[in-house]
C-alpha cells in the first residue's frame, strides 16, 4: 500500500478552480517533487496533503486514514520563513520536541533540539534569533523543526526559493544528506518550479499544469548512487532525456492553455 | 558535515533601552531640547514685563517654578492618590481586555458576538458614564476606577483582537502543524504576534486612563492631581494651578516613557 493515497482531489477558491480531478500516489520513504509553472496548484496540493485545507471532492489517504485536518505526522517547511521571531532558533525546534516528545524534561528536549540544529549545521546560531541569521540559516532551522515533529511525511513548499544560488545548492545537499542519514524513515513532497532542483532531489517527478491544475505526467528519475556529484549526475544522457521529456511535457501543456485561450476570445468576440 | 564549517553572520548587537535613556531622548534629546527653551523663551518673553497684579492668569516661568518647588509635597501625595485610581483602574482593563481581545480576535463566532455590541459601546466617550457611576457605585473611588478601567479597555481590547486576528498566515500554519493546544496557541503563538498591536492599544489605554483620571477627580475627589488643579483654579491661585498641570504632564510623560521600554524590550524581535 502506498504512504499516501490521492484520488480525483479537485479543490477550488470560489468560483476558480485550482486543482482539477487529481489522481496521485507516493510510496513510503520517497522524495516525491510537484513540478510545474505558477498557478498548477502545487502549493495547494501541498496544502490539502499537510491537512491545512479541506478538499471539495476527491479524497487523501495518509497511511490508509483519510487526512482530515493537520496532523503531527506530516510536517511542513514553509517557503516564507515560518519560524517564531519571538524564539531563539534553540526554542523554535524545542518546542516542535516538546510536541513529539512530550513526556521529555525541558532539558531533555533541549538537548534534542540541540541534536537536530547541529545535523542541520547551525551548531554555532542556538542562541541566535530568526532575524539575527540569513534566510538560508532560517530554512535551516525550519528543517530542523519539521524534523523533530519525527512525521512520516515530510512537505516543503519551494523552501529553498527565496535563497541565492549558492545557498540554494548547499540546502539542497543537506536534505539529500538529511534523507540519507535518516534512512527511509520518512516520504517527502517536495513543490518547486525549477527542473535541475526536481532532477537532483526526487525520486519521481509529478509534472503539474496550470489553468486549472492538473497532473501531467509521473517521471521515475534515475537512481544516484551517491548524491555528490552533481556536475556529473546532471549530464548523464537518462538525467538529459528525462529533462527533455519533462521540458516538452511542460511546453505542450502551455500551447494546449494557449489554444483554449484563443478559442475562448474567438468565442467572447 | 561541510556546513558546519559555514561562517555564521555576526549576531546584530542586542540593542539595550533603558527607561532612563528613553526619558532622556524624549525630555533632553538635543531637538527636543530646542523646542522646550523656544517654549520657555516665548513664556518668558509674554510675561518678564507682566504685572502679576494686573493679569494673574499669566504668572512668569519663574513664579510657576517656584510654585512647583513649594508645591512639591502636596503634588507628590495627590499624585500617590491619583495612582490608587489609575492602577487599578488601567491593569483591570490590561487584564480584562487583553485575554478577552485575543479569544475574540481569534474566534469568528465570538467576533460575529461581541464586534456589534463594542461597535455601539467604544465610542461612547467615556466621561458620559462619570454622573452615572457616581450614583451607582457606593464611592467617588470606585466611580473614578471604573471610569478609568472603561477609558482604558476598548483601546486596549480593540488593538488586541486586531493583533489576534491579524497573526500571520505562517505562524497559525506552523502552529497547526504542531498541534498546539487551544491555550499554548493563545499563549505561545498568538499572544506574541499580537503584541505590536497590544502595545499601541496600552498607549492609547493610558493616556485616555490619564484624561479620564483627571476629569473623574474634578466632580467629587477631595485629593488627587485633578482636585489639586481644580481647588487652586477655584481660589485664582494660577501659579499653583499650572505648577500641578505640568506636574501631571511629567507623570503622564514618565509612564508613556516606561511603556515604551517595556515595548522596545517585548519587541526586541519587531522590525
Amino acid at each position: 500500500m502506498s504512504q499516501v493515497d490521492i484520488q480525483n482531489l479537485s479543490f477550488s477558491y470560489g468560483d476558480t478552480l485550482i486543482l482539477d480531478k487529481l489522481t496521485l500516489s507516493i510510496e513510503a520513504g520517497e522524495c516525491l517533487v510537484l513540478l510545474g509553472p505558477s498557478g498548477s496548484g502545487k502549493s495547494t496540493l501541498l496544502r490539502l496533503l499537510a491537512g491545512l485545507e479541506a478538499a471539495n471532492s476527491g479524497h487523501i489517504a495518509h497511511k490508509g486514514q483519510p487526512v482530515t485536518g493537520a496532523s503531527r505526522d506530516r510536517s511542513v517547511v514553509f517557503q516564507d520563513y515560518s519560524l517564531f521571531p519571538w524564539l531563539n532558533l534553540l526554542e523554535n525546534v524545542r518546542l516542535a520536541v516538546n510536541k513529539a516528545h512530550p513526556s521529555l524534561n525541558r532539558r531533555q528536549q533541549k538537548d534534542k533540539a540541540r541534536a537536530l540544529l547541529d545535523e542541520v549545521g547551525l551548531t554555532d546560531a542556538l542562541h541566535q534569533y530568526p532575524f539575527e541569521v540569513s534566510g538560508g540559516m532560517q530554512q535551516r532551522a525550519a528543517i530542523a523543526r519539521a524534523l523533530a515533529l519525527e512525521a512520516s511525511l515530510l512537505l516543503l513548499d519551494e523552501p529553498f526559493g527565496a535563497l541565492d544560488p549558492v545557498n540554494r545548492i548547499r540546502l539542497q545537499d543537506l536534505l539529500n544528506q538529511v534523507r540519507q542519514q535518516q534512512g527511509k524513515v520518512f516520504s517527502t513532497v517536495f513543490v518547486t518550479h525549477d527542473l535541475d532542483e526536481a532532477l537532483w532531489l526526487g525520486d519521481r517527478i509529478a509534472v503539474m499544469g496550470a489553468s486549472p491544475g492538473h497532473l501531467i505526467s509521473v517521471h521515475s528519475v534515475p537512481k544516484k548512487k551517491e548524491r555528490t556529484d552533481r556536475d556529473h549526475y546532471r549530464h548523464l544522457v537518462e538525467v538529459q532525456a528525462l529533462r527533455l521529456q519533462i521540458d516538452e511535457a511542460l511546453a505542450s501543456d502551455v500551447l494546449r492553455r494557449l489554444k483554449v485561450e484563443e478559442v475562448s476570445s474567438n468565442v467572447s468576440t | 558535515m561541510s556546513q558546519r564549517s559555514l561562517s555564521l553572520p555576526a549576531a546584530r548587537p542586542k540593542e539595550k533601552h533603558h527607561a532612563a535613556g528613553i526619558a532622556s531622548r524624549l525630555f533632553l534629546g538635543r531637538e527636543s531640547l530646542i523646542v522646550w527653551l523656544v517654549i520657555l523663551a516665548g513664556w518668558y518673553l509674554l510675561t518678564f514685563q507682566n504685572d502679576a497684579s494686573r493679569n494673574p492668569l499669566l504668572p512668569s516661568p519663574w513664579v510657576v517654578g517656584s510654585a512647583l518647588l513649594q508645591s512639591l509635597p502636596e503634588l507628590l501625595s495627590s499624585a500617590f492618590a491619583s495612582s490608587k485610581i489609575l492602577i487599578p483602574g488601567y491593569l483591570l482593563a490590561v487584564a480584562l481586555a487583553i485575554p478577552f481581545g485575543l479569544l475574540v480576535g481569534t474566534r469568528i463566532p465570538l467576533q460575529r458576538a461581541f464586534i456589534p455590541f463594542a461597535r455601539v459601546a467604544a465610542p461612547v466617550p467615556p466621561t458620559v458614564y462619570i454622573p452615572y457611576a457616581i450614583a451607582l457605585l457606593p464611592t467617588f473611588h470606585l466611580s473614578a476606577v471604573f471610569i478609568v478601567f472603561i477609558g482604558a479597555f476598548w483601546p486596549i481590547f480593540h488593538n488586541t483582537a486586531l493583533g489576534a486576528s491579524s497573526t500571520p498566515q505562517c505562524w497559525k500554519d506552523s502552529a497547526k502543524m504542531m498541534q498546539l493546544g487551544r491555550i499554548e496557541y493563545l499563549l505561545s503563538i498568538v499572544l506574541p504576534a499580537s503584541l505590536p498591536q497590544i502595545f499601541s492599544g496600552l498607549g492609547v489605554g493610558l493616556v485616555f486612563a490619564f484624561i479620564l483620571l483627571t476629569i473623574a477627580e474634578l466632580f467629587g475627589a477631595t485629593e488627587g492631581l485633578g482636585r489639586f488643579v481644580q481647588i487652586h483654579a477655584d481660589y485664582a491661585n494660577y501659579p499653583q494651578m499650572l505648577a500641578g498641570i505640568l506636574f501631571t504632564g511629567a507623570i503622564a510623560a514618565s509612564c508613556m516613557s516606561g511603556l515604551e521600554a517595556l515595548r522596545r524590550r517585548a519587541l526586541f524581535w519587531y522590525r
